[in-house]
């Protein structure tokens, strides 16, 4: 085995502090003509943010809050006084609002995502979860390549609702015995302990709350966003197939060996009022969700209605508040925050009427960008990767490029938000894949060389299904 | 509100009678029950648990035909569904391995020797209740008469 070099934890601070630095040194005319000090100081923020996400110095979190407490102190309305004003003493007319910076904490999209872990939460309490999986299992029969298509079926579901590691850690779990009995030389467990994190991964997709790119992405639709609904419309119908499509690239490269498998779920639902009051919130929550055009309420209103009535029942008590992932709220929190500074202080347009994009097939860009999201979401994190790609990509929409040969921004948000939920190749990918890893001794190269064909295929759905949406005139705009 | 039970599992019916009998100052707040052995405690704590009662408690005797105490314990210990629930070993008759197993794969909290002293039991049996009920984040207010109030101040000093 290779020795491998021991990076001093000095040196990617630094790098991604010294960068951003420098660009600062260069007087802004040089960089982008016309490009004024606030746009200036957002550049390099960007620059540290990026830096920052792809090395991950500090952990991803955090680095989304320093981005908050930055952008208040260096290019708010109420930081650093003598940043705030130019040489005259008068008061730079593109600084943000201080207000709408701290506002990213409990942004619509932060509260969406709050619900869906209201739901997740209580649905682990009262072991919805478990109960529903033991029933959905049975029909799968005992045939390897059949349980191993029930178990990605119900892992997808179930990441629809639920955070995709928490799905992975409770199905790894179910799946450990049958693991245990595979003898060391069938490929089949391979097969069994990827199929978990790939379908996880592929079901996050399925719906706004699955996983935090999706709700980003609908933040950046804007004018063409869509219900949850409306989502689901497109969003269902690329899961099954990037399902269906993942277990056969699971059964070609890693068969089974053995004839049969065995699992023994126990499965009962609880019949106390408080599990009643769980079952019932959730089919309320998830029919008014797909019922958004018929009342009214959008998604994120909805999304309070289980908070609160979980918080009211004592469903949902002060010990499980304090388990509330506030890591993946503030993650988003910073990148929506990294978003508002790019499009308020004007750098977003800026940057991207300056690359020569109006000449290029909107197809080309659509693919680039994509790729581009593909690529990085197999490195760093995936709401990470959004909170990158998504605040340019919105603008390259709103900047003149001639998009509606492909259906406009929507469809341009909509195609690398999916691309970059199918990066999957690597343990570092997602935590599922690490998860996985760690509890199936795969070996790197096998989850490569299944991870990189599923998310491929995704790609390619994913520019399909672009296609399709423009065919039928999906996004109206 | 759901309800919390202390749960006895001793084989000797006298025994068993004066284990509850020392508890009976606990059982104003919370429900307690006996079992004659571990079967009829899993059947118990199964019904209890589908009804979305909660297991606070369980005392338990070691030297019992069929299924011994601590591979009882053990099993518990491993069940998701009681994984807060607090467990007291209450035997005269566990060998030096029995309790190594008691601590490391029943993962068992105190451990009371035969004689027991009532105030020594209902002692451990209120600490034990107090661990249970902030682990679980239940209300302790209306449990305030008979929670031992060390663990409780010294948990809510350190939140």
């Amino acid at each position: 085995m290779m020795k491998r070099l021991k990076i001093v934890s000095w040196v990617k601070p630094a790098i991604g502090l010294l960068i951003p630095l420098f660009i600062l040194l260069i007087p802004a005319d040089r960089l982008l003509p016309g490009m004024s000090p606030v746009e200036h100081r957002v550049l390099a923020l960007f620059l540290m943010a990026a830096l920052f996400w792809i090395m991950e110095p500090i952990p991803v979190f955090a680095t989304s809050v320093l981005i908050i407490v930055l952008e208040l102190l260096i290019v708010s309305d109420q930081g650093f006084l003598p940043l705030r004003q130019g040489p005259g003493g008068e008061e730079w007319s593109n600084l943000l609002d201080y207000k709408e910076i701290m506002a990213t904490f409990a942004s619509p999209v932060i509260l969406l995502i709050l619900g869906g872990f209201f739901l997740a939460m209580a649905a682990t309490k009262y072991r919805l979860d478990q109960s529903l999986a033991g029933i959905l299992l049975k029909p799968f029969g005992s045939r390897p390549a059949v349980v191993l298509l029930g178990l990605m079926a119900i892992t997808g579901v179930f990441s629809m609702f639920m955070s995709n590691t928490a799905t992975t850690a409770m199905m790894l779990a179910i799946l450990a015995p049958i693991l245990q009995k595979l003898g060391p030389e069938d490929t089949g467990r391979v097969a069994f302990a990827l199929g978990i994190p790939f379908a996880a991964n592929i079901g996050g997709l399925g719906t706004p709350i699955g996983s935090p790119p999706n709700a980003i992405a609908l933040k950046y639709m804007g004018a063409s966003a869509v219900g949850f609904g409306e989502w689901m419309v497109f969003a269902l119908p690329y899961t099954i197939v990037l399902l269906l499509a993942a277990w056969g690239i699971l059964n070609y490269l890693y068969p089974f060996q053995a004839v049969s498998v065995e699992l023994n779920l126990k499965s009962r639902f609880l019949r106390s009022t408080k599990a009643y009051i769980v079952y019932g919130t959730f089919i309320l929550t998830l029919g008014l969700w797909l019922t958004d055009f018929a009342h009214g309420m959008n998604s994120y209103v909805v999304s309070m209605i289980p908070v609160a009535i979980f918080l009211s029942a004592g469903i949902i008590n002060r010990e499980d508040l304090k388990g509330i992932s506030w890591d993946v709220l503030w993650l988003v929190a910073g990148g929506i925050a990294l978003g508002l500074a790019l499009e308020k202080s004007g750098l977003a347009e800026r940057l991207v009427t300056q690359i020569p994009f109006a000449g290029q097939p909107a197809f080309l860009v659509l693919f680039l960008a994509s790729f581009a999201g593909l690529l990085m979401a197999n490195f760093m994190s995936h709401t990470g990767t959004t909170n990158l790609l998504l605040p340019i990509v919105a603008a390259m929409g709103s900047s003149g490029l001639i998009l509606d040969s492909i259906g406009g921004t929507g469809a341009l948000i909509i195609g690398v938000t999916f691309s970059i939920s199918v990066g999957m190749a690597l343990p570092i990918s997602t935590p599922p894949n690490a998860l996985a890893q760690a509890a199936g001794g795969i070996k790197t190269p096998q989850m490569a060389k299944a991870g990189a064909l599923v998310g491929l295929t995704g790609l390619g759905l994913a520019m399909l299904m672009v296609v399709l949406l423009k065919a039928f005139n999906f996004f109206q705009s | 509100m759901e309800k919390i039970y202390i749960l006895c599992v001793e084989d000797q019916r006298e025994v068993l009678h004066a284990i509850l009998q020392d508890l009976e100052p606990l059982a104003d707040s919370f429900i307690l029950e006996g079992c004659e052995s571990a079967l009829e405690a899993e059947e118990l704590m199964d019904e209890v648990d589908s009804r979305g009662d909660l297991i606070g408690l369980l005392i338990c005797d070691h030297v019992m035909p069929d299924k011994s105490g601590v591979d009882f314990l053990i099993e518990v210990n491993r069940d998701g569904r009681f994984l807060h629930t607090k467990k007291l070993l209450l035997t005269g008759l566990a060998t030096h391995q029995d309790t190594i197993n008691a601590i490391n794969q029943a993962n068992i909290d105190r451990y009371i020797e035969k004689p027991w002293a009532a105030e020594e039991l209902v002692l451990r049996a209120r600490q034990l209740l107090t661990l249970f009920i902030l682990d679980k984040g239940l209300p302790y207010e209306k449990f305030l008469p008979i929670l031992d109030t060390d663990i409780l101040f010294e948990r809510i000093r350190k939140s």
